[in-house]
């Protein structure tokens, strides 16, 4: 039997505002399985946002369980959490989110400096494998978009975390860049073996992806028309 | 969190400070400003006291100084003949008498002008002096009309070039007339009431009377109480005493001053107290408003790094890494506006040196400014510090 890596049981959030409530998800189950490269699609309004919150470990949910690897996420506190994230995931934004005054090579490395041990040797191995051999100096603004795109994603495997959460990450980027984004985030999978989730409004990004995972009105559908 | 942790934490700090290089300087210019303040507030403060001491410290605080004041109208009856009368008053230890004015002392070549002063025989003992060389006169001296001269240190200086010339016997020409040296005073500043006795020559009270100074010399005397507990009423008798001999009736203005030496250098150190308090307080201000510049334009800073506080918690920073990392930014805004400050107020302090303003550095001034720069700069950097550790990562990440 393949591991689990992501489980929801139940998951439910919704938010109050002047004592209404309002209900954003509204009970997702399902699980991703080592390995699997799942693509997680759905209309603006859909709780996709909220959903990539909580399974990012930014959030929690009202009610329902989340679990990491057979670990319970969703009862956890805020520095806790903070460790999750830092060693579980991999954060893949649509931009970029580098940290501007830091080179390449600090960006890639910071995470592992947050987990207690610093690791220059491998940031620059990572560096090198997403292709940025001789930018380990450079810092965000000196970099195009699909290279930052790829600081991100060596920053994301520093930890080498459980599971790559991946936000839209050609949303910013040209159709041809973003081509070679997507098929850098799938030799992740290929041949590294890696676990990803990826967030796309894209029909043709997600058929090269392992399954899809449609969000409408707060539910899983089956339904692949949006 | 380990050592090694904080101190990469530190550098993470300091290179966002490096980033913003100019702003950073400008926010941390009030704690500049602030710290030298305190420094040479301090600095003056203390020369200020110290001179203050230096004029004083021939004073006994059982000592009565009686002058004339300056009046508009009838001269002051206030004479030699005084002296006898208030020498009766019990609680009277000494009354030496000075009779004051400048003239010009020549010595060879050599001409200058400083004070004669006309005294008695016991000014030597009531006023301390020490001699290079020679000694005061004596009693016979002033009842002879012996004319004899004790130099000062600074008069000794400016005839001789020396402080310690070999000059006992020679002759001085103090106004018109030629005097006997038989002494040299050892250099000690400060003044003793009217008199400050590097600057003068002394002789016998008659002496100076009859060929130097004449009507034209001005008359005050020292009366020392036999002690602190006799004082007020010493002055009282003092008061009744001169009131009779000169004539005046009870209604009428006195023609002379009593001065209580011991209050009047407890004022005067207050006074300079006040003034050091008064101008600390402006360093603090300083630095307070130096605080408040920190704390600004973290806020600001806070602002503009919202997201990126948001990226550092979504990669997985914990809430105390991050503000840990905003107070080393306090810290070292506040650390090098200290060092900076305490480098301007060193140059400051050989600056007022050089115009010869009464400055003394007071070691104790360097903790005492670090320490309020750091309740300061560590007091105003902590709010902006927490509000960047309590954001939330999502509500960060969204910020643009």
């Amino acid at each position: 039997m393949a591991t689990k890596i992501i489980s929801l049981e139940d998951v439910k959030k919704s938010y109050f505002i002047k004592s209404e409530e309002f209900s954003i998800l509204k009970g997702i189950n399902f699980d991703i399985e080592k390995g699997e490269f799942v693509s997680l699609m759905g209309p603006s309004g859909s709780g996709k946002s909220t959903l990539l919150n909580i399974i990012g470990a930014l959030d929690k949910p009202t009610s329902g369980k989340y679990f990491i690897q057979e670990k319970l996420v969703s009862t956890l506190v805020s520095d806790q959490l903070a460790d999750i994230r830092n060693r579980y995931i991999g954060f893949i934004f649509q931009n970029f989110n580098l940290i501007p005054t830091l080179s390449a090579l600090d960006n890639v490395a910071l995470p592992s400096f947050y987990a207690g041990k610093l690791v220059y040797e491998r940031a620059k191995e990572l560096l090198n494998m997403v292709g940025l051999s001789g930018r380990f100096n450079n810092r965000p603004n000196e970099l195009s978009g699909g290279q930052r795109q790829r600081v991100a994603i060596a920053r994301a495997l520093i930890n080498d975390p459980e599971f790559i959460l991946a936000d839209e990450p050609t949303g910013n980027l040209d159709s041809k860049t973003g081509r070679e984004i997507i098929d850098l985030i799938s030799s992740l999978k290929n041949k590294h073996g890696k676990t990803i989730l990826m967030v796309t409004h894209d029909q043709n990004l997600s058929k090269i992806t392992d399954r899809v995972i449609y969000l409408k009105d707060g539910r899983i559908t089956n339904k692949k028309s949006l | 969190m380990t050592v090694k942790f904080l101190f990469q934490l530190f550098i993470l700090s300091w290179q966002s400070l490096r980033a913003n290089l100019f702003r950073s300087f400008l926010t941390t210019l009030g704690i500049i400003i602030g710290t030298t303040t305190i420094i040479i507030v301090v600095a003056l403060g203390e020369g200020a006291k110290r001179d203050i001491e230096a004029q004083y410290s021939n004073m006994s605080v059982t000592t009565i100084l009686v002058n004339a004041p300056a009046t508009d109208g009838s001269p002051s009856k206030l004479s030699i003949d005084d002296i006898p009368l208030v020498k009766e008053i019990p609680t009277v230890a000494e009354a030496v008498p000075m009779l004051t004015g400048k003239v010009n002392i020549a010595a060879g070549d050599n001409t200058t002008n400083f004070s004669v002063v006309g005294t008695y025989a016991d000014f030597a003992e009531v006023a301390n002096l020490e001699f290079v060389s020679g000694a005061f006169f004596t009693q016979e001296d002033e009842d002879n009309h012996n004319k004899q001269a004790i130099l000062g240190a600074t008069v000794a200086e400016e005839l001789y070039g020396s402080k310690t010339p070999d000059v006992i016997g020679e002759t001085v020409i103090l106004g018109k007339r030629e005097f006997e040296i038989i002494g040299i005073a050892k250099y000690r500043g400060g003044a003793f009431g009217p008199v400050t006795i590097d600057e003068s020559v002394f002789t016998p009270y008659s002496s100076a009377y009859r060929y130097v100074l004449g009507k034209n010399g001005k008359f005050s005397f020292n009366v020392n109480a036999s002690s602190v507990e006799t004082l007020p009423a010493t002055m009282d008798a003092l008061a009744v005493v001169l009131r009779e001999a000169h004539n005046i009736g009870p209604s009428d203005t006195e023609d002379f001053r009593l001065r209580d030496m011991g209050a009047t250098v407890a004022s005067a150190q207050s006074s300079s107290a006040t003034m050091a308090f008064l101008l600390g307080s402006v360093g603090f201000i300083v630095l307070l408003v130096g605080g408040i510049g920190i704390m600004n334009i973290m806020y600001v800073t806070v602002s503009e790094r919202t997201k990126e506080i948001g990226v550092r918690k979504a990669i997985g920073a914990k809430d105390v890494y991050i503000l840990t990392q905003f107070l080393f930014e306090a810290f070292i805004l506040t650390a090098v506006g200290f060092v900076l400050g305490t480098i301007i107020a060193v140059g400051f302090y050989y600056l007022l040196l050089s115009f010869d303003l009464k400055i003394v550095f007071v070691w104790w001034s360097l903790p005492l400014s670090f320490v309020i720069t750091f309740a300061v700069g560590m007091f105003f950097g902590y709010a902006p510090a927490k509000q960047a550790a309590s954001l939330n990562p999502i509500d960060a990440l969204r910020y643009e």
